[in-house]
């Protein structure tokens, strides 16, 4: 029940009521740093519980690698809000816990359905600060429009720059604006914190996925401003680069696989001298490489064909040329330098046992990250309801009545 | 103008190229004091990738840079060639009167310059030293060199992206820069509280790789449950379809649908005038649609196919189906929701004029944060920095300029030698 002290954000109290990738990512950012964060999950658990990976494939609440990545460092509290009694507890929570944070994932009229509203919450908790992240954000004429990661990711404009040109766009693997849009969350959860020092009140920060995805564009919007014209997904090459740009920057098939290539620079001759082709050499060349991208492209293959991903990169980076390999997932895991760092960490989760996932983001000398294992569904709901004033009848009873 | 959250904070941005800029003009924007730093010879000086020449203004292309710009709205810039002696001391004045600094060099760079976290601290105690190298300060990989895309192939995103029968590929433009960017505002944020609770400063290592290791982590931990290495898929859902983006009226464009309930699917078989699919075997729930999602894709793309993408996101919204026109960037400057919110903000540069550029994606309602200026022309705010913040004597500065420690104008790069 006590909060740690340690931590940047030791002493600092979140309320999530959010589910999927997100929200809680935005609280596992917050509870890395310390804060203390308690999860509510409605009676049958956030979806996440739902979506694996599980230990042989066989699906387990409390075994769902993308929900045990996701809510480390925090504890759990079901509560049923469709019922009058799990809204209840949810007020006394907010008004007696002396939470800083509401992290929230609901359009107006999903907190309508709840029996809440961002202006009842800011009038009643002044000093509270709403983070809400929502698919378009609470204003604007798409503020109610339904989608997850694949409607962000298309109408954030980034999905018009993913993929190849003479086929569909794609979206990138996974959930890729979701963690966007919680990290910028955090971001924003922070600076509510910084901001209520000087002004003694909370406010709400509107989280907005499809900005998230826009967020990324890169310089792309100011390329179809000036210029008036569409920039197109182009494979794996950077866009919008005029044809005295540099290049490479793509990936390229080589033996045993795909190494990304790319030039150095300050020193676009470097990739003839790492490839023996006097044509990479020649002033044509390397005054428009964006120009020959085709041909280079051509050459490099040429070169790359019966070579490793390895030794590509080794000679390749010892030029200073940065050119890398593309690794599957397993083969990050297992490298020698992650190993050495300690990037990925065994967490002994209580429900599901050790599990080995990515560590910190980023390390802190002094206020250092920490991975804690992520909670069972309910796993504090005496010590919530306790620190309520609720008795041990009172469970039981809640429990009967499943508002908990 | 108004209080923001990290009014008072003053940081020295001392990064080039796409994440270290991220990280500063997120904080810029946040309200602190962001002073790039820029060697003489590090800005960009070729014409290629500029904005275009507002009528009547003078013109130094090296100020319309698009991409340096857009990275480096929000700050106050000088120039300061850093790897002289004098450059340095200088530096490590301003280090003195400074809340935090940033930088994105590889590892070797800052102890060369004896700007490390141990040198930092000897003028500034409690100073927040941010290191951003792609790999991390350690280990085998330390010294490679590589820029966001690199860093994407090593992460294993490469592999996890692309279409099923394809190569690797890319998210978008670039990605791993600003999860970097934005992860590391967020650290030094931290790194403030916590100095303001304990009067201690410390070092923060951001390995660009380390942060793009969180978006994958479900990828990751398949492996180490199941030995099972994932791979890309394209559109495709785990389970959900149909899921997918349709081939609209208009040349390359699309339109993405994304169902997640029998309700839903109903509801786009109204949309689509084929009320009966509702009830067919092949659709009747998510495990058979999505095995026979091929069969929905084509069904659905017949109707898109003569329609905007525009009209089919609207039709599907209305009645409840999640989807969206996949915009371009040109449609989403004219995009009303994007215009509502101000998604794309204009930004008034100087010998360009207003300029779009992307927001911070959340909107703070008491402590509002829009962009707040331009990026600075070169050496714009040398006066400022050196006269007023440092209160260098004027002969001092003549001094460091016949040197060309400090200059007016970028030199080109090599024409002198630098220290890394």
């Amino acid at each position: 029940m006590t909060p740690p002290l340690d931590g940047a954000l030791g002493g600092v109290r979140v309320l999530e009521l959010a589910d999927g990738v997100s929200g809680p990512y935005c609280g596992k950012l917050l509870a890395g740093m310390g804060a203390d964060v308690l999860k509510v999950e409605s009676p049958s658990g956030d979806p996440s519980r739902r979506e694996g990976p599980f230990p042989g494939d066989l699906p387990d609440p409390e075994k769902s690698g993308l929900y045990l990545h996701l809510n480390t460092g925090k504890r759990s509290v079901t509560l049923d809000l469709e019922r009058e009694g799990g809204r209840t507890l949810f007020r006394l929570i907010l008004l007696q816990q002396q939470i800083d944070i509401l992290l929230l994932g609901h359009r107006e009229e999903q907190l309508a359905a709840l029996g809440l509203s961002i202006e009842s919450l800011q009038r009643e908790h002044p000093e509270l600060i709403i983070v809400d992240i929502t698919l378009f954000g609470l204003t604007g004429p798409k503020r109610g429009w339904l989608g997850g990661e694949l409607v962000a990711y298309a109408a954030s404009g980034y999905m018009s720059l993913t993929g190849a040109a003479a086929r569909e766009p794609i979206k990138a693997y996974g959930s890729l604006v979701e963690y966007q849009a919680g990290a910028q969350a955090a971001l924003g959860a922070m600076a509510g914190l910084f901001a209520r020092d000087f002004t003694g009140e909370g406010q709400l920060v509107d989280v907005a996925k499809s900005e998230a995805g826009t967020f990324l564009l890169g310089g792309v919007e100011q390329l179809a401003y000036f210029q008036d014209a569409v920039i197109r997904r182009n494979g794996t090459r950077l866009l919008g680069f005029a044809p005295q740009h540099s290049y490479p920057s793509t990936i390229r098939p080589c033996r045993d696989g795909y190494v990304h290539c790319h030039s150095n620079n300050r020193h676009l001759d470097l990739l003839g001298v790492l490839i023996p082709d006097p044509r990479l050499l020649e002033p044509e060349v390397l005054g428009a490489m964006m120009g020959h991208a085709d041909e280079i492209d051509e050459i490099m293959d040429l070169w790359l064909a019966d070579k490793d991903r390895r030794d590509i990169v080794a000679a390749a980076q010892e030029l200073r040329l940065p050119f890398t390999e593309v690794m599957e997932p397993g083969e990050v895991m297992a490298d020698a330098h992650h190993r050495e760092r300690g990037s990925f960490v065994s967490v002994e989760h209580p429900g599901a046992g050790p599990i080995v996932q990515p560590g910190a983001p980023f390390r802190m000398s002094a206020s250092p990250w920490q991975t804690r294992p992520a909670p069972m569904l309910g796993q504090d709901n005496a010590s919530v309801l306790e620190g309520l004033g609720h008795l041990p009848d009172d469970l039981a009873r809640l429990r009967a009545q499943e508002v908990i | 103008m108004a209080r923001r959250p990290l009014t008072g904070v003053r940081i020295i941005d001392f990064t080039n190229a796409v994440a270290g800029p991220i990280a500063t003009f997120i904080l810029a924007d946040l309200g602190a004091e962001v002073i790039k730093v820029e060697e003489p010879s590090s800005r960009p000086l070729h014409a290629a990738g500029t904005a275009p020449l507002q009528a009547g203004a003078e013109d130094l292309s090296y100020n319309r840079v698009m991409i340096f710009n857009e990275l480096n709205h929000g700050k106050r810039g000088i120039s300061l060639n850093v790897a002289t002696e004098r450059g340095r001391e200088v530096f490590l004045k301003l280090v003195a009167v400074s809340d935090a600094v940033v930088d994105n060099f590889a590892p070797r760079v800052m102890p060369n310059l004896k700007l490390d976290y141990a040198h930092l601290k000897q003028v500034k105690a409690d100073i927040i030293s941010v290191s951003m190298p792609a790999f991390g300060l350690s280990g085998q990989y330390r010294e490679r060199v590589s820029y966001g895309p690199g860093v994407d192939a090593m992460s294993g995103l490469s592999h996890l992206t692309g279409y099923s029968d394809g190569p690797p590929m890319k998210p978008g433009n670039f990605f791993c820069d600003q999860n970097a960017g934005i992860l590391s505002a967020y650290a030094t944020m931290a790194a403030l509280r916590w100095r303001n609770r304990t009067g201690e400063g410390q070092h923060i290592e951001m390995p660009m790789i380390d942060g793009e290791f969180q978006i994958l982590g479900d990828a990751y931990i398949d492996f180490s449950m199941n030995g099972r290495q994932r791979h890309r898929t394209g559109n495709d859902h785990p389970w959900m379809a149909p899921h997918n983006v349709y081939p609209a009226l208009e040349d390359d464009s699309w339109v993405a649908i994304a169902v997640e309930t029998d309700a839903q699917w109903a509801a786009l078989c109204e949309v689509i005038g084929q009320p009966e699919l509702a009830s067919d075997a092949r659709f009747g729930g998510a495990p058979q649609r999505w095995d026979n999602r091929k069969e929905a894709d084509g069904i659905i793309s017949a109707f898109t196919r003569g329609r905007t993408h525009i009209e089919t996101e609207r039709l599907c919204q209305a009645a409840g189906v999640p989807a969206a026109a996949v915009l371009n960037a040109k449609e989403l400057l004219s995009d009303e929701h994007v215009r509502a919110r101000e998604g794309l903000q204009y930004v008034d540069v100087p010998a360009v004029g207003p300029t779009p550029y992307p927001r911070i994606a959340f909107r703070m309602s008491g402590t509002p944060v829009p962009i707040s200026k331009a990026a600075p022309k070169f050496a714009e705010d040398n006066d400022y920095v050196y006269r007023e913040l440092l209160g260098l004597s004027s002969e001092t500065i003549r001094s460091l300029q016949e040197d060309q420690i400090i200059t007016s104008e970028p030199v080109a790069p090599g024409g002198r030698r630098k220290g890394h």
